[in-house]
């Protein structure tokens, strides 16, 4: 088979039988990544680099997000979709950050100890019918006039780029992983799409490619990295990974750039000049299911 | 005597206004609408200056963030942990259209007669009540502060500190930052506001100057929430699969969802 006249049955194989990108030789990788920028160039009608600069020294990649300034714009949630070449339409739609609407509740005297079920005494958070804010649940698929809405809180969430990720842990074949500078990352090639990660995530980041994922060719971003945001094929699991192709180059995750109102923070942990380290030093902080014992490099933090 | 603020309003709006979206290029918001538009441009093969987003017309993507911008110049600030010359700004006094002609026109500090001859606080019959309707309750610092508390009197392309000095629009951090100092110093230090760029603490910057996220003119404003004017937002997400409406969502309590 390796010896077809076919120049696309020997890409394919190659891709078929390669092994995981973190046990390859550095000539392999290079290999692998020229392989792949061919096919995209041909594929999307344009010059398309698959880069793969790896994790640098003394980097601790960190995001922090004001959640009192958030105000549901969802901007974040289309910049992802632009930057990191997710699947887009009707059939098949995949975004990586979800903006949860919840209703401002309050914390009251009287009602410390209704909760739900009624009768037991099991404080749930908040009572069901007068929320506390304080709950995970709301709504995703809020389409108001405009926002922000009078009452409403919003709440952005993505991978948190966990340090022990629950996802790795049960991942059969080893194919997402966490690189040394924080993000989780998944080597597609790899993905046998049992989909175990999906069900292991507490925070709902992961999604999947039912089917071939619909990439307009001219909006296709051709700069891309192995590990990120190179286009996907049907049937793998894909994620935020704080836009590795750009974080890894300098830049500022994509969402970073455009959140109107200045929210979301992105910097080098290990810096204690970066944004995150000043926030995490300074400001009101916390972390989603925190209790889980994930340590989240996500930091949700309040004026 | 009293101009209906309906004929004013339409006159500095055709007086102010740039050039119409609809014209041929293609003109986005960057941060909020009415402030810091940017015009799309290729830039290189199926590579624009910016990506816009069809629903809002809001930047939902810089391909060069750095493109247009200036040094921020000094920023007077003692002990400040940060490196000035990584930050650039998008300078906006080239782009304020009429306003150097007002200082050079009316407002010279030569006032003709019947003009009022202080800068107390006063009602504005005339002019920029498209602005602000009642310059003397402008919804900014509650009533306590008027147009020439910000604005210079006589260079009407020039913001103002608390000792008649002229500052640049494109600096309004060293106006806003004499009340709001905390605010500044999270600003300084980047935890407010925003930036893009490059995220190492030692890169280069684009640092977003208080006016184009907050419009100082009414920053407090009816049916606002947390600081921000409403805008539109962008579209929802797809449903899943086989689902027409999201109402498995929404709690039973009856409170006002969409």
């Amino acid at each position: 088979m390796t010896m077809s006249d076919d120049a696309r049955a020997n890409m394919e194989w190659a891709e078929w039988f390669q092994g995981n990108y973190r046990l390859m030789t550095d000539e392999e990788k290079a290999l692998a990544r020229a392989r792949l920028e061919r096919r995209y160039s041909r594929e999307y009608g344009k010059a398309v680099s698959v880069d793969g600069t790896p994790a640098q020294e003394g980097v601790l990649m960190g995001y922090a997000l004001n959640i009192k300034k958030c105000i549901g714009c969802r901007r974040c949630a289309k910049a992802c979709v632009e930057e990191n070449n997710q699947s887009r339409g009707k059939d098949q739609e995949i975004e990586w950050i979800r903006v949860l609407k919840m209703e401002k509740g309050e914390f009251s005297q009287e009602k410390m100890n209704q909760g739900y079920p009624e009768g037991l005494g099991i404080q749930v958070g908040g009572n069901a019918y007068s929320p506390a804010g304080v709950v995970l649940e709301g709504e995703h698929y809020y389409q108001p006039e405009a926002v922000p809405e009078k009452d409403s809180a919003y709440m952005p969430i993505a991978c948190m780029q966990c340090e022990k990720p629950p996802c790795v842990k049960v991942c059969p074949v080893r194919t997402t992983y966490r690189e040394a500078d924080g993000p989780v990352v998944i080597d597609y090639n790899w993905c046998i799409g049992c989909r175990m990660c999906m069900s292991a995530c507490p925070y709902w980041a992961r999604r999947f490619n039912w089917s071939d994922p619909k990439l307009p060719k001219e909006a296709m971003n051709p700069v891309t990295h192995y590990l990120g945001n190179r286009p996907r094929m049907k049937g793998v699991v894909e994620k935020c990974t704080f836009c590795i192709q750009r974080t890894r180059k300098g830049r500022y995750p994509a969402c970073v750039e455009v959140c109107p109102t200045g929210a979301r923070k992105f910097g080098n942990l290990l810096d204690p000049n970066s944004e995150v380290s000043r926030i995490i030093a300074r400001k009101n902080v916390f972390r989603l299911k925190a209790e889980l014992n994930t340590f989240p490099k996500f930091f949700y933090f309040m004026d | 005597m009293k101009i209906p603020a309906f004929l004013s309003a339409a006159l500095l709006v055709a007086m102010l206004s740039f050039s119409s979206a609809w014209a041929e290029p293609v003109k986005c918001f960057e941060s909020r609408k009415g402030a810091s538009e940017v015009t799309q441009r290729t830039i290189g093969e199926n590579l624009t200056n910016v990506k816009c987003s069809p629903k809002t017309g809001a930047v939902l993507w810089w391909s060069d963030p750095f493109d247009g911008t200036v040094p921020m110049g000094d920023m007077p600030v003692q002990d400040a942990n940060f490196n000035s010359e990584k930050a650039v700004v998008k300078p906006r006094s080239d782009k304020l259209g009429l306003l150097p002609l007002c200082g050079n026109t009316c407002h010279t500090g030569v006032l003709p007669k019947g003009f009022p001859q202080n800068k107390d606080t006063r009602q504005l019959v005339l002019m920029h009540q498209a602005i602000v309707l009642d310059s003397t309750k402008l919804p900014h610092g509650r009533g306590n502060i008027w147009c020439l508390d910000c604005h210079h009197s006589t260079q009407r392309n020039k913001l103002v500190d608390h000792r008649d000095n002229p500052i640049s629009f494109d600096q309004p951090q060293r106006l806003c930052g004499k009340c709001h100092g905390e605010v500044y110093r999270d600003w300084r230090e980047g935890i407010h506001g925003k930036r893009i760029g490059e995220w190492a603490s030692t890169g280069t910057k684009r640092w977003f100057v208080c006016t184009e996220c907050h419009n100082p003119h009414n920053v407090q404003h009816g049916d606002r929430n947390r600081g921000f004017a409403q805008h539109q937002p962008e579209a929802a997400p797809a449903l899943p699969k086989g689902l027409k409406t999201a109402d498995h969502e929404r709690r039973k309590s009856g409170a006002a969802s969409h």
